[in-house]
């Protein structure tokens, strides 16, 4: 967000608003890639557990709950990776949505400020 | 438009930044000259990247904490779900790093929480269970406040690089046209 070049382009307080509302949305941009990221990890995660857990003979498998293993049949850790699962693949539809909202605003808001500063403004990133 | 651009309001003891409509008015009005404007508006920001520095260290603990608190109730959880069954739950539990144990927990009424400065106190799953979804809230109400702060502050940061790159930029055609009229009636 450096300003370059003549200052003969009057900076209003709306212009300011909206470069504010970019730098925002820049940065939960960013908050949401990580979050993307850590999201589609846990899912994989699971997915592998499901996986193996077909593929494993004991009735009885160890699931971690908070710091410690508890024992359960196979059944109930199958349904509670299924839950499990089906949480976090919400949670990343929802992640993945907020972030095409976030792009969409960011290119509207790109346009209306290029269009007012031209190349004196530069909203990429380096 | 005018009037709401200086309402430059705290948040948290954080001072907002001074919106600069115009920079000639700015810097007559404020009595700076264009070098101690700028740096003066450089210590802003440094002030604003140690706020921020601070802030983000408390998100990333509160951030952390969420998940273990999350933890603590899935357990006691799993505990409750147990009683009256009549069966134990078994669980293999590290005893110390890379030792594990096993331990049978038979109809647990009760768990012990603990509180921090060196207390741990008893309390009913039921209690245990408030308790926690009490402190889970208060966790992620406090989050959410600190994202606002968070905001608020970034606002102020991009606005003062924005005046920051203004004056310097105002200076910079000030000088060009000084110039400009000292060449002009040289010739």
């Amino acid at each position: 967000m450096q300003q370059g070049g003549g200052s003969e382009t009057e900076v209003t307080w709306e212009d300011q608003q909206n470069i504010n509302k970019f730098g925002r949305l820049n940065n939960r941009f960013h908050e949401l890639e990580d979050e993307i990221k850590i999201a589609k990890e846990t899912n994989e995660n699971l997915e592998d557990a499901s996986n193996e857990l077909i593929l494993a003979d004991e009735e009885v498998v160890r699931f971690q709950i908070g710091e410690v293993f508890a024992h359960v049949p196979k059944e109930e850790v199958e349904t509670r990776i299924e839950q499990m699962k089906e949480v976090t693949s919400k949670n990343l539809e929802k992640l993945e949505e907020e972030k095409d909202s976030v792009l969409a605003q960011m290119a509207e808001l790109k346009k209306i400020l290029y269009g007012k500063f031209g190349d004196s403004i530069n909203l990429e990133e380096d | 438009m005018a009037s709401s651009s200086s309402s430059t309001t705290e948040r948290r003891g954080i001072p907002g930044a001074q919106f600069v409509q115009d920079v000639e008015t700015y810097l007559t009005q404020s009595g700076l000259d264009v070098n101690s404007a700028l740096s003066f508006l450089q210590e802003r920001l440094q002030q604003y990247k140690l706020v921020e520095m601070k802030l983000l260290a408390q998100q990333r603990d509160l951030q952390a904490k969420i998940p273990d608190i999350e933890k603590c109730l899935d357990v006691v959880g799993t505990l409750q779900a147990k009683k009256g069954t009549g069966e134990a739950l078994i669980t293999d539990f590290e005893v110390s790093e890379g030792i594990y144990s096993r331990a049978h927990i038979e109809d647990a009424d009760s768990v012990c929480l603990w509180l921090g400065a060196n207390v741990m106190l008893e309390y009913s799953c039921e209690e245990a269970t408030a308790l926690l979804q009490k402190n889970l809230d208060n966790a992620k109400a406090s989050l959410e406040v600190l994202v606002a702060d968070l905001q608020f502050l970034r606002d102020q940061v991009t606005i003062t690089q924005v005046t920051i790159a203004r004056v310097y930029n105002w200076d910079v055609h000030q000088r060009r046209m000084r110039q400009a009229s000292s060449t002009s009636t040289d010739s």
